[in-house]
């Protein structure tokens, strides 16, 4: 700190209030003139103002929702309600639910399962493959030795034939066979009936040597 | 115009009128300084040493941090403001402060609600409204109180013994009417009748963003107004802009607050509209820094010379910083980063702490040696104050700022358990504590310093010679043709 220090005890003023509030009464009554012609300051801070209220404006427009005191989310949708478009969900958007609440605890949120115990659903030929097989698995379960992935695996999966409905079936199959770099076709409702009318007659857990015999 | 003898001796007897109240003001507002500003270290320190005080109900972190607050935004922050106020009021009225007896009554009422008010919290009666925690009774000791200061006020300028108004004077006119405007309202709002759901997180934001910006900021912009021309001599830059800044940030200020609910369920609209308005204050902004900093230039060594322009300087870079902080909180981009973090808190810092209250460092150096007659005792401490306060806003700023955006990067990413956060936040909040704890030194350096000079019983008083006749405000050298002012006045 360079300054001197009486400086710092007293501080002096340079001009006094009164002639302060004179000289800049005056500075507001006249206007500003430069002596090169004019200047320009006024004339950028009206075109700051200016842009200040475009964007301001704009932006207001954009985002306020027509003013709408139930909009919550800036994202909501801004077409004037009842311009509302229903947009249909694919039945594989409408699986994902299923899969959280009835598969997701065996074979992972990711698909990926559990290593030596239950086997993956990505890329396997039993997801990509015929879709009567899983559609059996799903129905009846599934017990014994089966290779997935050339891996081996031994353990049940409990039927779910009387838990989920056709549909249910149809929309889980469908969005592991969309899900997570799988693309496969989408499985139907009507197959899955079909499926079950024909093996109304069955008790026991499907093996994957009785599966590997149908549709090939 | 008055001969400059006659002026000074004028202007003695102002500052004989207003000494007694404004050193009862100014200093309650120091003590509450230094209490509130132990409780804030004390409830920042919490964040990284969890179990201190922690066995006291009283000092919970949930009782301590909103108690420190209010401690430093009523207690500190209005009485300060108050202070200055009051004696620039009859200054630039060039009229005696009145019946200074009663303000005498109506500080020790706001004290006393002060006082009330920060116990009620520590003892567990707050409400949970920020800024507003202070038990209902309370308020009414406060608002009656302040009544009678801002009466006070405005009676001052009503029989002012001058013709013309200054940017100053507008501002602090604005800002009397402003916070009871914005403290009645949210009292109403919030407890009396108060509004339903969603609406009272609105209010709140409506009167936080209010305090800090229509009144803490017009109240440093005042003393910023003043100091700049009366030290250096110079009239304001582009002075005839300063009425259209003053007006375009009254009203865009006032809506404002609305962004501070970005991402809160309320309507949409109204963190929408205090965005847009966010980006209109720019241009008041820009217009304030063109006359303040405009001033200042070509000026900076005389402007080194003298301590009060140095916290003034700090306090304005402070304005602009939080007003760019403003809008930066307010995209919603990088909100949905920082919203959360550390760096939200700076925001009302740099606005509070960084901007006003440097202001009022700069105006108590200039104004108390002129109440009292007296010259400050130590010029040591002059510097140890000083040169705490530029070194802790300075690294306040820089170290939350890149903690914040660290913060929110950890608390954006799903993958990062929460208690891995505290863990990487406890440097960071200890880097707080040491800033605060700096600042702190340099408050009691200052409050050394006060009492050295206020204290009765210094009868070391100074010879009056000691402050020079203020010359006439000269237009400057390079001033704009047509504008030969040589000749002002009579
Ligand atoms: C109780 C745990 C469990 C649940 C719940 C479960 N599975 Fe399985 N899943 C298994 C096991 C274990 C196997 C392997 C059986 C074996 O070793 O024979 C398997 C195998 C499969 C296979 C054939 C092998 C492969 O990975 O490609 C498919 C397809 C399949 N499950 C789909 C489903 C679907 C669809 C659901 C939900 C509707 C489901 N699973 C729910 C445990 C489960």
């Amino acid at each position: 700190m360079s300054a001197n220090d009486s400086n710092f005890r007293v501080e002096q003023s340079g001009a006094s209030d009164d002639s302060i509030q004179q000289v800049h009464a005056r500075l507001l009554a006249t206007k500003p003139e430069k002596a090169d012609g004019y200047s320009k300051l006024p004339l950028v801070v009206l075109g700051l103002m200016c842009s200040a209220i475009f964007f301001g404006s704009i932006y207001l427009a954009h985002f306020s929702l027509r003013f709408d005191p139930l909009v919550y989310s800036e994202r909501a949708n801004r077409e004037k309600p009842g311009a509302v478009k229903i947009v249909p969900l694919t039945r594989a958007q409408l699986g994902k639910k299923v899969f959280d609440t009835t598969c997701l605890a065996c074979h992972q949120a990711n698909g990926l399962g559990v290593p030596g115990q239950y086997p993956p659903l990505v890329a396997t030929e039993w997801v990509t493959g015929n879709e009567e097989r899983m559609i059996r698995i799903v129905l009846h379960g599934l017990n014994g030795p089966i290779t997935v992935n050339g891996k081996e695996y031994n353990n049940v999966m409990a039927p779910l034939g009387a838990v989920l409905k056709d549909e249910q079936i149809a929309n889980v199959l469908s969005y592991i066979r969309a899900s997570w770099g799988n693309s496969a076709p989408e499985v139907l409702p009507e197959t899955v009936a079909k499926v079950r009318a024909e093996t109304s007659s069955r008790t026991t857990f499907w093996t994957a040597a009785e599966l590997l015999k149908i549709g090939n | 115009m008055n001969s400059p003898a006659n002026n000074r001796s004028e202007q003695m007897e102002i500052d004989a009128s207003a000494r007694w109240p404004v050193l009862v003001f100014f200093g309650s507002a120091l003590l509450w300084l230094l209490l509130g500003g132990v409780m804030q270290l004390a409830a920042a320190m919490q964040l990284h040493q969890p179990g201190l005080l922690a066995a006291d109900e009283w000092t919970t972190h949930g009782r301590l941090a909103p108690a420190a607050q209010n401690a430093l935004v009523y207690g500190w922050g209005m009485n300060a403001a108050f202070a200055f106020g009051l004696w620039l009021m009859a200054r630039l009225s060039a009229t005696t402060l009145r019946h200074g007896g009663w303000l005498f009554v109506a500080a020790k009422f706001w004290n006393l609600g002060v006082t009330l008010g920060v116990l009620g919290i520590l003892g567990g009666y707050s409400t949970s409204f920020e800024l507003l925690e202070m038990p209902r009774f309370v308020s009414l000791i406060l608002l009656a109180a302040y009544a009678l200061i801002g009466v006070w006020a405005v009676t001052t300028f009503s029989i002012r013994n001058t013709e013309n108004v200054y940017a100053s004077q507008w501002y602090l006119f604005g800002a009397a009417f402003w916070f009871p405007w914005l403290y009645a309202i949210a009292q109403v709002m919030l407890f009396k009748a108060p509004v339903r759901g969603v609406l009272q997180p609105v209010v709140n934001a409506w009167y936080a963003h209010g305090l800090y910006n229509l009144w803490f900021v017009p109240v440093a912009l005042t003393a910023a107004y003043y100091f700049l021309p009366k030290i250096l001599g110079k009239p304001v830059a582009n002075y005839y802009l300063a009425p259209l800044a003053f007006w375009w940030l009254a009203i865009t200020s006032a809506f404002a607050g609305g962004s501070r609910l970005i991402g809160a369920p309320v309507p949409v609209w109204i963190p929408t509209l205090g965005i847009a308005a966010n980006m209109l204050v720019v241009v008041a902004v820009v217009i304030i820094g063109l006359n303040l900093f405009g001033t200042l230039a070509g000026r900076q060594a005389e402007a080194r010379n003298s301590l009060t322009l140095r916290f003034i300087i700090i306090s304005l870079v402070s304005f602009v910083l939080a007003a760019v902080m403003n809008l930066a909180l307010s995209m919603r981009g990088f909100a949905a980063t920082v919203q959360f973090t550390v760096f939200d808190g700076l925001r009302d810092w740099l606005t509070f702490y960084a901007c006003f209250s440097t202001a009022m460092f700069g105006a108590a150096y200039f104004m108390l040696p002129r109440l009292t007659g007296r010259e400050w005792r130590s010029p040591a401490l002059i510097k140890a104050h000083f040169g705490a306060t530029a070194l802790g806003v300075g690294l306040m700023i820089a170290g939350l700022t890149y903690a914040g955006w660290i913060q929110g990067k950890l608390l954006n990413d799903a993958a990062v358990p929460f208690a891995e956060i505290t863990k990487a936040m406890a440097p960071w909040f200890a880097y707080r504590t040491v800033v605060l704890g700096l600042l702190l030194l340099g408050h009691v350096a200052f409050l050394i310093n006060f009492l050295g000079m206020a204290c009765p019983f210094n009868f070391a008083k100074v010879p009056d010679a000691l402050f020079r006749a203020p010359p006439d405000l000269s237009p400057e050298a390079h001033a704009p043709v047509g504008h030969s002012l040589k000749g002002v006045g009579p």
